[in-house]
């Protein structure tokens, strides 16, 4: 296949879809989940799940970079961008993304000098530009944005570049998986894993999936027949009593990743002890910090900042969701009192969060109708 | 993302999307390239390069 539209096609989405039907058992309900936020977002998108047959459930997982930030953690960012003298910089979709006391958006309103960026590059731009400022860039997402992080620190070491820092929230994609897999609320029977952080960290550290809990994987895609395509390599696998990783998204994932890309974020990341996710607690070795050779650009070192615990609030079932547990639309609040323009919980926030997917494309009239 | 030009001395090249906007994108993690090479680029950073024969149509 050459082009994108070829991922779209409709009768080969129909040809996979009939292929889905003949390998699901009937009177046996599959449930199957998408690990990444990208994923859910096509999968709503492009109304993937209508074409699959009533027993076979897609469960949202907890790849969304942005909705797995804990409250306490935007706190620390919006008391870091009052410090005197700061830039703070992130992502657009983190300055929406509500704290204990207001966003970043709302805490930029009341006057601190906090700038969105695309990429990490443009936050050590705004650094060179401005020498007598103190730059500080609000790191966030998996290993996919992680490399990116990375090589701007390096860069900026390589630049002597004095007046940048990061605060440094990126998070690994296995430990989550683990705890999900350890949990006793949720039977899983197979994962669609994460694309693009495969290019990176490859599909072997998703051998433990298999191995440890006999449960397919296939790192997939985000184009529509790409998704479908792993449903039927995982029911497959299922049908015939096979328990492996295989790879859909061969053409840019290597079976190893992407190892300059490990390299260099082993040079400048080392693991946390233990690192807070929105709703799923603290887990173990999940959460990266700058290591001991790039401590002196780390912004928890630079300046002081609270990291003070906070509890989501009770109203949000964030947590249910990014776990999977729970569907957005039963969530108390979607919908009414949070919308993507006045979000309550993360998952309403980032196009890849569940909640947002599903309100953006509809599938709150239709569920609604349902009920 | 497509690669337009590159500057090997800094480690960047400029990339047109799809749109045709243009980007420049940190290309340490996927060098060599050449210019008509297609990218996947995440936060500014190149971290993927589409297999050749994929890269070719395109270019």
């Amino acid at each position: 296949m050459k082009y994108v539209d070829e991922y779209r096609d409709a009768d080969l989405g129909r040809a996979l879809s009939g292929e889905i039907l003949s390998l699901v058992e009937p009177g046996r309900h599959y449930k199957v989940m998408e690990v990444c936020g990208g994923h859910t977002h096509s999968i709503y998108k492009y109304g993937v799940d209508d074409l699959l047959p009533a027993n076979v459930e897609l469960v949202h997982g907890p790849g969304c970079p942005v909705c797995v930030i804990p409250m306490g953690r935007v706190d620390d960012g919006i008391a870091l961008a009052h410090e005197e003298g700061v830039i703070f910089t992130c992502f657009g979709d983190m300055m929406r993304v509500p704290g204990s006391n207001g966003s970043l958006l709302e805490a930029r309103a009341a006057g601190a000098d906090i700038r969105m960026v695309y990429s990490p590059l443009d936050a050590l731009r705004i650094a060179k530009e401005n020498p007598d400022r103190e730059v500080v860039f609000f790191a966030i997402g998996f290993e996919t944005t992680a490399p990116s992080t990375a090589l701007t620190l390096k860069r900026a070491r390589a630049e002597g570049v004095t007046n940048f820092s990061c605060m440094c929230s990126h998070v690994t994609i296995v430990p989550p998986l683990r705890a999900l897999l350890e949990s006793p609320d949720l039977r899983l029977d197979g994962f669609i894993g994460p694309g693009h952080v495969s290019t990176v960290v490859g599909a072997r550290p998703f051998e433990f999936i298999p191995a440890d809990y006999g449960k397919p994987v296939a790192v997939a895609g985000f184009e529509p027949l790409d998704i479908l395509q792993a449903i039927v390599m995982i029911l497959r696998q299922l049908a015939e009593g096979r328990c492996e990783v295989e790879n859909q998204y061969k053409r840019v994932v290597p079976y190893e990743g992407n190892t300059r890309a490990l390299e260099v974020m082993a040079e400048v990341f080392e693991l946390r002890p233990h690192f807070e996710w929105r709703g799923l607690g603290f887990i173990s070795h999940s959460g990266l910090k700058l290591s001991e050779a790039y401590g002196d650009l780390d912004a928890e070192r630079r300046f002081s900042v609270p990291g003070v615990r906070v509890a989501d609030p009770k109203a949000c079932q964030c947590g249910e969701v990014l776990k999977g547990v729970i569907k957005p639309w039963e969530c108390k609040v979607f919908g009414t009192a949070c919308t993507p323009e006045r979000p309550i919980g993360t998952c309403m926030v980032s196009s890849e969060g569940a909640c947002a997917a599903y309100y953006n494309y509809g599938r709150f009239a239709r569920e609604r109708e349902v009920v | 993302m497509t690669v337009v030009k590159l500057d090997e001395h800094r480690g960047l090249a400029l990339c047109a999307d799809a749109e045709g906007a243009r980007h420049t994108v940190e290309i340490a993690l996927v060098e060599p390239l050449r210019a008509g090479a297609v990218i996947l680029v995440h936060a500014g950073t190149a971290i993927a390069a589409l297999a050749a024969e994929e890269a070719e149509v395109r270019a």
